[in-house]
């Protein structure tokens, strides 16, 4: 964006977007706590409470881990991924308060320091059924703190998108580390198998939507190879839908050919902001438009209109008898090519 | 062993981390505008907001500012690498 940083650029739909998060989150929280005591009116408050906060931030990981996928699958989640990056911050600040929470009432009471505590309390590596899933927590959470803290868009562009891609991949790290500690906690916990059943359920969901997702996309990465002159044949001009792309990987990575009216444009498919799908994006208003947050690139030169500063770079394309070339050689981020137009209505 | 291990981890990160957040406050004043000039109108939200993250990424971030880089790093990938005719 480069446009002076603020704290959080809230809109009207991320506002309305954080309120139900906000409203939702407090719902559980008193649900939990309260549907909890009818049940087992021995139980403490604190107990609930550290339940509560830890199965709001679980399941809320749940949410997240499923909404790329899902936009993947139909774009009517779209909404959901804008402002993903809210779910996970709050994600993050549910299972601080969690942990928090955890130390004082398993760790606080001794003369040790609880984080030490944490760690040496149960050494029962070797065992199953005692294995000590604190910190197994505990690592998730700094992996959770280190994706919170970076969440900022100074953080996007100054580590750029791909480092900053990378390093937010661990949460799939995270999840299996909290699929272990929840999945451990409750067998020396609980004896129901109920929820063993549940926390297997979440997990099938997760896996099972990456791979129908990727799935659907096998094939797309496979590099397409240059034909006569050099150039790559990557579909016929009828092929790509009205305003919108059709991607083939060219030269190590996914590019997004466009066509709007009679005019065919190419550009890199990574997205400048969080190298979001281009190439699954839209044409409005004359600007290539990101699916995940709206960021927008002309298609002839790959630049966000001024005053915003992002580039992509872009392809020279050719039209020969109804089909469409490319020109494998990438040029520059923000370079302006002269679109390709077809001659004649079709 | 093993507990002197975590303690001494434990005692590792927290040095880091002491430090981190000492050079954090800096950064957050003075350094983000060093390296991004975008960040020269940030606002204090946005200020405290990086705290954190600065804290934790401190070496990296302190070795641009003394570096002097001025600059966001450029992004690198097959196309952009290919473009600028080096890289892979
Ligand atoms: C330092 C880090 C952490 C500590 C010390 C910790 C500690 C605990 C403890 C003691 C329990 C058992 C509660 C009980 O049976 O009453 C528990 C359960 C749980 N924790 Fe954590 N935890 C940590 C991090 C996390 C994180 C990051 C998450 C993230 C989502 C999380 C999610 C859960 C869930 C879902 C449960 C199951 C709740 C239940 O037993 O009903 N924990 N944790
Ligand atoms: S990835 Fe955020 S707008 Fe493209």
């Amino acid at each position: 964006m480069s446009q002076g940083y603020r704290a959080v650029g809230w809109n009207p739909q991320k506002k309305t977007y954080d309120r139900v998060l906000g409203l939702g989150l407090l719902l559980y929280l008193g649900l939990f706590v309260g549907v909890g005591f009818a049940l087992h009116p021995t139980a403490t408050a604190e107990t609930l409470l550290l339940r509560g906060l830890g199965t709001s931030a679980f399941l809320l990981l749940h949410g997240i881990l499923c909404i790329g996928p899902l936009a993947r699958l139909d774009r009517r989640f779209l909404p959901l991924l804008y402002n993903r990056r809210h779910l996970g911050v709050s994600m993050f600040l549910l299972a601080l308060v969690h942990s928090v929470f955890a130390l004082i009432q398993f760790h606080a009471l001794g003369d040790q320091n609880p984080l030490v505590s944490l760690f040496v309390g149960n050494t029962r590596f070797d065992s199953l059924a005692h294995f000590p899933f604190q910190p197994l927590g505990a690592a998730a959470l700094a992996i959770l703190f280190l994706m919170a803290a970076t969440s900022h868009d100074f953080w996007l562009a100054n580590l750029s998108a791909p480092v900053w891609k990378a390093l937010h991949m661990l949460v799939y790290l995270a999840y299996a580390l909290l699929v272990m500690h929840v999945g451990l906690g409750i067998l020396q916990a609980e004896t129901s198998p109920l929820w063993a059943g549940l926390v297997l359920a979440g997990l099938a969901l997760v896996l099972g939507l990456h791979l129908v997702a990727g799935w659907r996309e096998r094939g797309l990465d496979r590099e397409l190879a240059p034909g006569d002159a050099g150039l790559v044949d990557v579909c016929a001009i009828d092929e790509i839908p009205e305003g919108r792309a059709r991607v083939a990987t060219i030269s190590g990575e996914r590019v997004a050919v466009f066509r709007e009216g009679l005019t065919v444009t190419a550009v890199s498919s990574l997205c400048q902001h969080q190298n979001g799908p281009l190439g699954e994006g839209r044409i409005l208003d004359g600007l290539i438009t990101c699916p995940w947050h709206g960021y927008q690139y002309d298609p002839c030169s790959g630049r966000s209109p001024a005053p915003f500063t992002e580039r992509v770079p872009t392809f020279r394309v050719v039209l020969r008898s109804g089909r469409v070339l490319v020109d494998p050689t990438p040029s520059p981020a923000g370079t302006e090519q002269v679109p390709a137009c077809a001659e004649q209505p079709q | 062993m093993y507990a002197s291990l975590v303690n001494l981890g434990l005692a590792g990160l927290g040095i880091y981390a002491v430090l981190g957040l000492a050079f954090a406050v800096a950064f957050a004043v003075r350094g983000a505008q060093a390296i991004d000039p975008a960040a020269e109108q940030g606002t204090w939200g946005f200020r405290v907001l990086i705290v954190p993250g600065a804290a934790a990424l401190w070496p990296l971030l302190l070795l641009r500012w003394v570096r002097g880089d001025g600059e966001p790093p450029e992004e690198r990938g097959a196309h952009r690498d290919g473009a600028r005719g080096g890289g892979a």
